[in-house]
C-alpha cells in the first residue's frame, strides 16, 4: 500500500504535469523572434531547477549520513542523485533541441549548458560507483563522500563555464523578468508541477530502495 | 593516566550495540576483563566478532554503549586509548617494500617512541628476526611475517592487544610458535582479546572464553572452570540452536 | 607528535619506497611522454598548433600521467591493511590525507620536469612565452589534482575496480580545472601578459575548497577498510 502522502502527491502530479503542458501550448503566447520553439524553455528551466535541487539534497543527505550513519540518509542521497541525473539528461536534450533551431547547432559551449553537462558527468560517475560497491555500509560512505565532493564543485564549474562566451539568453536578471505575464504564469505552473513530480519520484525511489535493503536484511538474518 | 587497582576491570565493555538499517550486528555486548587476562571470543561467521573488534580498535563507531580501557573512554579519549592499543590481524599491516627494521622503525616513530631504532632492534631480537632485519618484508614466509606483525603491534608497548584471526594461513610449526609468543605476552600482564573460529587454538592459551552468537555474548567462562571437551560441547550446542 | 611532524614522517616513508621501487615516477613520465607523442602524431606531426590547443595537449598529458601515479598512492596503504594500522595509531587521520596529497604532488611535479621539455620540443614552434608561461598554471593543476585526487583515491581504492573507477570519478570533478587551466596557459602561450589571470582565482579557489574538504572527508573514506 502506498502511504497517504505519496498517494496525494502522485494524484497532484498527475493533474499538474498535464496542466503545465496545456498551459505551455494554449496559455503562453508564441514568442516573437524565436517562435514556437521557445515553448521548450518552460520545461527546460523547471527541469534544470529540480535537477539542481536533487544535487543539493544529495549533498545534505551525504553530510547527514557521515555524521549519523543511518540508512535513510544513504537512501535519500541515492534517490535524489538518480532523479537528478535523469532530469539533467532531459535538460541537456531540451537545451540541445532549442539550440538546434535557434543557434543552428546541437551543442554549444554555453556556460549554463556546460555546467549542466559537467554536473551530469559528476553524478553519473556517482551512479557508476554505487553499482561497483557491494557492501552496503561502505557503499553508503563512499557515495556520501562523492555527493558532498561533487556539490562543492558547483561554484567552480559555474565560474569556469563563464570562460566560454555565452549565447544563452538571460531571461531572468536581478531587476527584471523579461517575460509577458502569461509566460510568467506558465513558467510558475511548470515549476510547481515539476517540483511535485520530483517529490513523487523521490518518495517512490526512497521506498523502493528501502524495501530492497529490508529484503537483504531479512536474507542476512536468515543466513546467520 | 588514571590508575586502576589490581582487581578493578581493565577493559570494560558496556551495552555495545551496532545497528545498520534493520540488521543489528551487535545487540548489546557487555563484559569486563581484569588486567592480564586473555579472552578468546569464538563464534561463527556473521556473529559480530569482527564488528566488535573493529569497535574496540576505534575503526568503527558503535551505535550505543561504552568502552573503557584503564579508565580511558574510547570515544571521549580516543587518542589516549589508541596510544595504549596494539592490533594484530591476519593481514600483516607491513609495507612489503620496506625492510623488517624500517617497518618497525616507521611504526615506532608513528607512536613517538623515544628511541625508535633501539625499540625496533629489541623487538626484532625477541621475534627471532634480528638476522633478517635488512630483508624486505616481501621476502618473508607467512610465519615470519606473522612474527614481525606481532612485533609491530608491540612498538608502543601496548597494555591492550587485539588479535583478529591470527592463526589464519599459518602452518603447524608457525602456529605453535605463535602460541608460545601469545602466552608470553599474556604472562607479561598484557590484556588480550582474540577473535577466532579456530576452537583448538583458542582454547590453548586463553584464560577466559566467550561465545558470540548473532550479535550477543551468550557465554563467558573462566578457562579453568570447564574442560575443553565441555566447552566444545557448549559451543556446538550454541551453533546448532541458531 | 605534532601534525606537521606526522605529515613529514609519512611523506618520508612514501618517498623512500618510491625511491627504492620507482613504481610510479618512471611510468608516469613515460606515459605522459607517450600521450604527447601520440597527440603530436594525431594532429599531423610537426604541424603548428594554436596556443590554446597546445595548452590543452599539455594538460591532457599531465592529467593522464597524473592519474597513473595517483592510483598507487593510496592503494599501497591498503595492500596489507596498513591503513588500518595507521588509523588505530594515535595519528590524526587528516595528516594521512595531507601526506598522501603531498606525495602525489611531488610525483606529479617530478614527472612534469620530463614532460614539459618534451612538450616544447614537439609543439614549441610558434608558441610564445616559453617555459615560464606554463609553470604557474601547471603547478595549480598539480595542487588541484592532488587535493581532489587524494580524496577520491581513498574511495576508489576501497572498491574492487580501483584503476577503472579512479579516472571515472576524478575527471568529471576536474573538468572545470581543465577549462580554467587551458584558458590561463593558452593566454600565456599566446604571449599575452596577464591574459589568463582571470582563471587563476577560481583555480586557487578549487585548490582551497578541495584541500579543506579532503582533510575532513578523507578519514571517513579511509576508515572503510
Amino acid at each position: 500500500m502506498m502511504p497517504r502522502l505519496s498517494l496525494t502527491l502522485s494524484i497532484l502530479a498527475a493533474l499538474l504535469v498535464p496542466a503545465a503542458a496545456a498551459a505551455v501550448f494554449f496559455h503562453a503566447p508564441v514568442e516573437q523572434t524565436m517562435g514556437v520553439v521557445q515553448k521548450i524553455f518552460y520545461f527546460h528551466l523547471a527541469l534544470a531547477l529540480s535537477a539542481f535541487l536533487s544535487f543539493a539534497v544529495a549533498c545534505v543527505s551525504g553530510i547527514l549520513y557521515l555524521l549519523r550513519r543511518e540508512r535513510r540518509f544513504d537512501v535519500a542521497g541515492a534517490a535524489s542523485v538518480e532523479i537528478g541525473v535523469v532530469f539533467t539528461t532531459l535538460v541537456l536534450i531540451t537545451g540541445s533541441l532549442w539550440g538546434r533551431s535557434i543557434w543552428n547547432t546541437w551543442w554549444t559551449w554555453d556556460p549554463r549548458l556546460t555546467t549542466s553537462l559537467i554536473l551530469w558527468l559528476i553524478y553519473a560517475s556517482y551512479l557508476i560507483l554505487r553499482s561497483a560497491v557491494e557492501e552496503e555500509g561502505r557503499r553508503a560512505t563512499f557515495c556520501a563522500v562523492i555527493a558532498v565532493a561533487g556539490f562543492l564543485d558547483v561554484p567552480i564549474v559555474f565560474l569556469s563555464a563563464r570562460m566560454f562566451r555565452s549565447i544563452h539568453p538571460t531571461i531572468i536578471t536581478s531587476d527584471s523578468v523579461g517575460l509577458e505575464p502569461p509566460m510568467v504564469r506558465t513558467l510558475l505552473l511548470c515549476l510547481v508541477a515539476f517540483l511535485v513530480l520530483w517529490a513523487v519520484l523521490f518518495r517512490l525511489r526512497c521506498s523502493l530502495l528501502r524495501n530492497e535493503a529490508r529484503v537483504r536484511d531479512l536474507q542476512f538474518e536468515l543466513e546467520r | 593516566m588514571p590508575t586502576t587497582s589490581a582487581d578493578a576491570p581493565f577493559l570494560t565493555v558496556e551495552g555495545v550495540r551496532k545497528a545498520y538499517g534493520g540488521v543489528e550486528a551487535l545487540r548489546g555486548v557487555s563484559f569486563t576483563l581484569p588486567r592480564g587476562e586473555f579472552l578468546c571470543l569464538f563464534g561463527p561467521n556473521g556473529a559480530g566478532k569482527s564488528t566488535l573488534l573493529k569497535i574496540l580498535s576505534t575503526l568503527l563507531p558503535q551505535s550505543a554503549g561504552r568502552v573503557r580501557v584503564a579508565g580511558f573512554d574510547l570515544e571521549e579519549n580516543s587518542a589516549a586509548f589508541r596510544a595504549r592499543l596494539g592490533v594484530v590481524s591476519h593481514q600483516s599491516y607491513l609495507y612489503h617494500d620496506l625492510t623488517a627494521l624500517e617497518n618497525l622503525e616507521f611504526y615506532a616513530g608513528l607512536y613517538a617512541v623515544a628511541d625508535p631504532r633501539g625499540t625496533a632492534l629489541a623487538l626484532l631480537e625477541q621475534a627471532g628476526l634480528y638476522e633478517r632485519r635488512h630483508s624486505p618484508a616481501a621476502e618473508f614466509s607467512r610465519g615470519m611475517l606473522q612474527r614481525l606483525s606481532i612485533a609491530r603491534a608491540l612498538v608502543n608497548d601496548p597494555s591492550l592487544l587485539l588479535l583478529d584471526e591470527p592463526y589464519t594461513g599459518l602452518d603447524e610449526h608457525a602456529a605453535n610458535r605463535l602460541r608460545k609468543q601469545l602466552e608470553l605476552l599474556r604472562d607479561q600482564e598484557r590484556t588480550i582479546v582474540m577473535v577466532t573460529h579456530n576452537l583448538r587454538r583458542g582454547l590453548e592459551s586463553a584464560t577466559r572464553l566467550g561465545i558470540l552468537s548473532r550479535g550477543r555474548l551468550c557465554c563467558m567462562e573462566r578457562r579453568g572452570s570447564m574442560t575443553p571437551e565441555a566447552f566444545e560441547a557448549l559451543y556446538f550446542d550454541h551453533l546448532e540452536r541458531m | 607528535m605534532t601534525t606537521l611532524n606526522q605529515i613529514g614522517f609519512l611523506v618520508r616513508k612514501d618517498l623512500r619506497i618510491e625511491l627504492r621501487k620507482r613504481e610510479s615516477l618512471i611510468s608516469m613520465a613515460f606515459f605522459g611522454v607517450l600521450v604527447l607523442v601520440t597527440l603530436s602524431i594525431a594532429v599531423g606531426g610537426g604541424r603548428r598548433v594554436p596556443p590554446e590547443t597546445g595548452a590543452g595537449i599539455l594538460w591532457v598529458a599531465a592529467l593522464f600521467s597524473g592519474v597513473l601515479g595517483l592510483g598507487r598512492v593510496f592503494a599501497r596503504e591498503r595492500e596489507n591493511g596498513c591503513v588500518a594500522a595507521l588509523l588505530v595509531s594515535p595519528m590524526n587521520p587528516g595528516s594521512l590525507y595531507a601526506a598522501k596529497a603531498l606525495v602525489n604532488l611531488t610525483l606529479m611535479v617530478a614527472s612534469q620536469i620530463v614532460l614539459v621539455p618534451v612538450f616544447f620540443a614537439l609543439f614549441g614552434q610558434g608558441l610564445a612565452g616559453g617555459l615560464a608561461a606554463v609553470v604557474l598554471p601547471l603547478l595549480l593543476l598539480d595542487v588541484a589534482f592532488s587535493s581532489a585526487g587524494t580524496l577520491l583515491s581513498a574511495v576508489a581504492a576501497g572498491t574492487r575496480r580501483n584503476e577503472v573507477l579512479l579516472p571515472i570519478l576524478l575527471f568529471p570533478l576536474l573538468l572545470p580545472v581543465v577549462v580554467l587551466g587551458v584558458k590561463a596557459s593558452g593566454a600565456a602561450l599566446q604571449g599575452k601578459a596577464g591574459g589568463g589571470l582571470g582563471a587563476v582565482e577560481p583555480l586557487a579557489a578549487f585548490c582551497v575548497i578541495y584541500s579543506v574538504a579532503g582533510y575532513f572527508l578523507f578519514p571517513f573514506a579511509a576508515r572503510e577498510v
